[in-house]
């Protein structure tokens, strides 16, 4: 492949502040059409989380939990798995393997500048194919 | 069968042979625009002028070579819209890189990233677009070709989504700025429109032909 991380990213980011309501997460998703969506820090000390539709599902709807009571913070997902931009795809490729994971987070010195899904590798693979 | 249709003569060859040459100038070209975008060297857009013109001649000689009797008479007015559709990207090609001179490069600075990544995808259509036209003649697999700059559209409309929204915070004062910059990004954006037509064109063209 020989690309690298930030060729194929998707650069735009959709955030959501830990203390969020899974229910202002899912109205986000649906509206936007998306997965997941980039949970901030609390402070300093913290880290980034990622909330994905697999969490609200498994951890708050199937639950029969409250959606506008919980918060994102109780289920996102931490740490979350990143890359730097100068990283290769196929490295890429197979940090989502092994983690089974759907989507990394591209990071620049401590700040996330990009997201890179199955979607983006997929596109990435066809059009190199057709390049052949 | 299909290269038996395609190449069978010494016209069909020629116009074969034409219709590479005048895509690789519209690769040329938009590599040229690409390189003026990076450098902001305004004198660097002559060159798509010229290659314009170049490629203007070459399609002069494809289409009346076809009319001299190239091809059987039901595939000629296929080529002669494909080459059209090709046409009317040299002409986005010419008025982005005529706009360009004119915008105001303080704005430009502002919206760079999105316009320089545009360029490049242009230029991977391009590139997939010379492919498809090899895979028509070679009778390979065409659709991967016509998928994969499908995919390249959809990038470039997201692109030009987060442009529009930069464009719109600019507060526009002058009548003639405000033309600019729309002439700039609307021909910017329409050139991979046209190459995905173009793409589709082969794509119907290679069905037909089956």
């Amino acid at each position: 492949m020989g690309k690298k991380v930030w060729e194929i990213m998707n650069p735009k980011i959709e955030i959501i502040s830990a203390d969020a309501s899974v229910y202002y997460a899912i109205e986000r998703l649906i509206d936007k059409r998306i997965r997941s969506l980039l949970v901030l820090p609390r402070d300093e000390k913290d880290d980034y989380g990622v909330v994905t539709v697999r969490n609200i599902v498994f951890k708050v709807l199937a639950k029969n939990k409250d959606p506008h009571t919980v918060k994102i913070g109780e289920i996102c997902s931490k740490p979350l798995i990143t890359v730097s931009k100068d990283t290769p795809v196929e490295e890429l490729l197979e940090l989502m393997e092994r983690n089974n994971i759907a989507r990394i987070f591209v990071r620049e010195k401590n700040k996330i500048i990009g997201v890179v899904s199955f979607f983006d590798i997929m596109h990435h693979i066809l059009i190199e194919r057709a390049k052949k | 069968m299909l290269e038996k249709i395609l190449k069978g003569g010494k016209l069909e060859k020629k116009i074969i042979a034409n219709i590479k040459n005048y895509l690789n100038i519209l690769y040329s070209a938009m590599e040229c625009l690409k390189n003026v975008f990076i450098t902001k060297d305004i004198e660097r857009a002559h060159c798509i002028d010229n290659l314009e013109r170049e490629a203007d001649l070459l399609r002069r000689e494809i289409v009346s070579t076809i009319y001299e009797g190239a091809f059987l008479p039901y595939i000629r007015p296929n080529i002669s819209t494909f080459i059209e559709i090709v046409e009317k990207a040299f002409d986005a090609l010419k008025t982005c890189a005529f706009e360009f001179r004119y915008l105001n490069k303080e704005f430009f600075e502002k919206i760079k990233d999105e316009v320089i990544k545009i360029a490049e995808i242009n230029l991977e259509m391009c590139e997939i677009l010379i492919k498809a036209f090899q895979c028509l003649i070679e009778e390979n697999n065409l659709r991967e070709r016509n998928l994969a700059i499908r995919i390249c559209e959809k990038k470039i409309d997201e692109i030009k989504q987060d442009l529009t929204q930069k464009i719109r915070q600019r507060e526009i004062v002058n009548f003639w700025e405000g033309k600019n910059i729309s002439e700039f990004i609307e021909a910017l954006v329409k050139i991979s429109d046209l190459i995905e037509d173009a793409s589709d064109y082969l794509y119907i063209l290679d069905i037909s032909l089956r």
